[in-house]
């Protein structure tokens, strides 16, 4: 069975179709990127799984059951993680907060018990602590725990949107752009780092991107999609040979 | 009777259309509500009042003067107070919290220096309304509703048919496209303020003529904000619509129902239309980009 | 204590009550409240009502009066919480205008403008010094939190807060409730500092007044929303002069703030053990010990 199933997926925006008839079978454990030109209705796409607004029409179903008109929040507690083209972490706060914001779920005492201090609160916040640190010692952000956000560089910026969004001990993993602005070495790093999560957290991979060496170093399966119409799928081989392809993107092999 | 209570909406619908539009221009190019809006019309009225009953300056020069002043006065809030912080990229709420400092500055110097006053603007017709038929217009309720409709056909000739007003157009469609396609946001934005300034400090002075001035009726720009809400927030239209639609409830509220209460039907509209129809009559919805 | 040093007291102590309710709503998850009075409002009439009218006990009265603004936040939340920042502040503007409008209007039961007068007085200010100051820890607490953390993610950046699973609409009601708990049980102490209450006290200007404390002492610290209360409450007083011209000068500060220090005059800072630890390595020059948790 699928992990996530998109069928007929549809977004449009009065007479723009942003999206249309989007097709997906997310096989689990796999690494799928969805690549195409700017303003393809890529990140369209995962604003629709991660339900910032509801599809024109389609359905998208994890595990079996559909998350259509669920609130994002739920959605993402079901296990779906994401991290944004344009980087949205909380600037004003540290690289630890911003980890530890995401780990809500660890901490089980009440609002009202928020209010003051008690054992299990303090224990649920070391917990809390430790696994926050752990995650920033995966991207190796550990030095920089109480940076604040906004003023880390861009290259960190990113391993922090992504430790973030592993905090949440999701199942699927869908990355925006994550190599944006990275040179090929950085791109290298990422790539063996996407490979590495999956290994050790048995997490699915969906991923939008451009770095042309990435996407066919790393994905299992490639969809490609231009003006919100899906124009091809399959594996990196399949997808670099068809014709659809390669009409769409005379020389689009160019570097970023 | 209905005739007469259409004109009186309609009246006090225009005042509203020249503080809206201003205030709805503002939030199409800046996405923000600029809360010292109000005390920008406050100013332009007591302009208007200075000049026509201390300096005795003519009326129609009077009239553009208190444009220019409040216009200059919106312009140097622009500067000083928003710019630092759109230059910043700071979040929306500081621009909310700077605006409601100037606000606060301006009310109360006010208070101070024109001292906490009502002032009534000289009568500059006879008190003789023009009968139509079975209605008997006022003759400034007319007056201020061609001047406000003159004023906002003015205003949209030059949004939409002129070269600035273009820019400005594509500054509120989208501030950074505009600034790559070669228009100077510094200019478009001063431009803009200064249109809104000039037509809040006009509808100041034209509530002035009609009702009174006095240093804390900044507050008219709540109705203001009512009214480009309702037409739908960054539709100049809209604007217009709105504040046509509010003075008619207004006054059809407080003639029928009781004129105390006028006010709380002025809220109901806004809260109805928040939770129901928040783009407005007239306007778009703009979703955040993820 | 002087009559005049008990004067201070109360009213800091009443503002700072105010004020940590507004520190979490506005500060902390960034929900900008323009209404602040009207909830106060509901707090004073509510246990000035009770007490005087219906002859309850003085804290019944309060009691009542705090849970009378933590209600009335549930009807008003729910619509207005899920707008947009700048609709969000003048909807509750409205709503204390229109608070303010209803008890100026129904001269029967409120009093209309002249209000209520002869309600029962408190005997000390300490008490409610000593509340208030509970307060203050009982919200340092609260931001401390995972709760608190996910306000901050909030008013950082409510789609990316969604995003990583932080049901926004709920944790804003909670603060919401909060913060209307606080403003009605300021309220009701208000009224029985001075022994009235009119319409006129919960006005735009009383509103203002409580954000401002907010802004100055920044947004993102409750320690420094404490001391820029204890300063605007104090200082008027000991100057007294020219009140007008205080606003003028507040109006001007907060504009200031703005554009060159938004953080306000704390940033971050807070007041704890390891806050208090580094400033004293700091001043002798000490190598920081090994660096501790939070």
């Amino acid at each position: 069975m699928y992990i996530l199933e998109i069928d007929n997926l549809s977004k449009y925006f009065g007479g723009v179709k942003a999206v249309d008839d989007f097709n997906m079978k997310l096989e689990e454990g796999s690494i799928t990127s969805i690549i195409g030109p700017n303003g393809a209705g890529k990140t369209t796409i995962f604003n629709l799984i991660t339900g910032i607004y509801p599809p024109t029409k389609g359905s998208i179903m994890l595990h079996g059951h559909s998350i259509l008109g669920l609130p994002t929040y739920k959605i993402v507690d079901l296990g779906l993680a994401r991290t944004f083209q344009n980087i949205r972490l909380f600037p004003n706060s540290t690289v630890l907060d911003n980890v530890r914001a995401a780990c809500h779920d660890m901490a089980n005492y009440s609002v009202l018990e928020g209010f003051f201090p008690s054992k299990r609160r303090y224990q649920q916040e070391k917990l809390i602590k430790d696994r926050s640190m752990a995650l920033l010692e995966t991207v190796g952000l550990a030095d920089r725990a109480e940076e604040i956000a906004s003023k880390l560089p861009y290259g960190y910026q990113r391993r922090l949107e992504i430790a973030r969004a592993l905090a949440l001990n999701p199942i699927i993993l869908l990355l925006d752009e994550p190599a944006a602005g990275m040179n090929p070495e950085e791109s290298q790093n990422l790539m063996e780092f996407i490979r590495k999560m999956r290994d050790k957290f048995a997490l699915t991979t969906l991923l939008i991107e451009h770095h042309m060496e990435l996407v066919m170093g790393l994905s299992d399966y490639i969809t490609v999609v231009d003006f919100g119409k899906t124009i091809a799928t399959g594996t990196p081989k399949e997808v670099q040979s068809n014709p659809e392809v390669i009409k769409a993107y005379l020389g689009y092999g160019d570097k970023k | 009777m209905i005739l007469q209570q259409i004109v009186n909406g309609l009246s006090i619908g225009s005042v509203y259309a020249m503080i809206a539009v201003g205030y709805s221009l503002v939030y199409s190019v800046l996405n923000f509500s600029n809360f010292a809006h109000g005390e920008i019309l406050m100013i332009g009225s007591f302009m208007g009042f200075f000049l026509l009953s201390v300096l005795k300056v003519p009326f129609p020069i009077t009239l553009a003067l208190s444009m220019v002043g409040a216009g200059v006065v919106a312009m140097a809030i622009e500067r000083f107070g928003y710019r630092p912080l759109r230059l910043r990229k700071a979040p929306t709420l500081y621009f909310m919290i700077a605006a409601m400092g100037f606000s606060v500055f301006l009310q109360n110097l006010a208070i101070i220096v024109f001292t906490p006053n009502f002032r009534t603007y000289p009568q500059l017709f006879t008190l003789e309304p023009i009968l139509l038929g079975q209605v008997a217009m006022g003759r400034l309720d007319l007056l201020i509703f061609f001047i406000s409709l003159l004023s906002l056909s003015i205003l949209s000739l030059f949004i939409y048919k002129t070269k600035i007003g273009t820019a400005i157009r594509a500054t509120a469609y989208n501030y950074r496209v505009a600034s790559l396609m070669g228009i100077n946001p510094d200019i478009v934005i001063g431009i803009v303020f200064f249109l809104a300034g000039g037509t809040a400090g006009l509808g100041g002075m034209l509530f002035g003529m009609k009702y009174t001035t006095c240093p804390w009726m900044g507050a008219l720009t709540i109705k203001a904000f009512i009214a480009a809400v309702v037409g739908g927030l960054g539709s100049l239209p809209g604007a217009v619509l709105g504040s046509f639609i509010l003075g008619m409830v207004e006054t059809f509220a407080s003639g029928y129902v009781s004129s105390s209460f006028r006010d709380l039907f002025s809220y109901a509209i806004m809260i109805i239309i928040i939770i129901f129809l928040p783009s407005g009559l007239l306007g778009k919805n703009t979703s955040e980009k993820a | 204590m002087s009559i005049y040093i008990q004067g201070i007291v109360y009213l800091f102590s009443i503002n700072l009550i105010s004020v940590m309710g507004l520190s979490l709503l506005t500060g902390f998850t960034g929900s900008f409240c323009f209404g602040q009075a009207g909830f106060m409002a509901v707090g004073a009439y509510t246990s000035g009502m009770l007490t005087k009218l219906v002859g309850w006990p003085l804290w019944l009265g309060i009691i009542c009066g705090a849970l009378a603004g933590a209600l009335i936040s549930i009807p008003i939340g729910l619509p207005t919480l899920k707008l947009k920042g700048d609709y969000f502040a003048i909807a509750t503007l409205g709503f204390a205008e229109a608070v303010r409008l209803i008890l100026e209007n129904l001269q029967q039961y409120t009093g209309g403008a002249r209000g209520i007068p002869g309600i029962e007085t408190m005997d000390s200010p300490v008490p409610v010094l000593i509340i208030a100051l509970v307060i203050y820890v009982l919200i340092r607490f609260y931001v401390a939190s995972t709760h608190g953390r996910s306000c901050i993610a909030i008013r950082e950046d409510e789609m990316a807060a969604n995003c990583i699973g932080i049901n926004s609409p709920r944790m804003k009601t909670i603060s919401f409730f909060v913060n209307g708990l606080l403003a009605g049980l300021a309220g009701a102490l208000l009224a029985h500092y001075v022994g009235f209450i009119q319409p006129s006290m919960f006005g735009m200007a009383k509103s203002t007044e409580l954000i401002i404390m907010v802004i100055f002492g920044g947004m993102h610290s409750v320690t420094g929303a404490l001391l820029s209360t204890v300063m605007l409450t104090s200082l008027p007083e000991l100057l007294r002069a020219a009140s007008i011209w205080r606003l003028v000068a507040y109006g001007l500060l907060v504009v200031i703030i703005m554009v060159v220090r938004p953080e306000g005059l704390l940033g971050s800072w807070e007041l704890s053990i390891a806050s208090l630890k580094q400033i004293w390595n700091n001043l002798f020059n000490r190598k920081p010990s090994v660096k501790e948790g939070n």
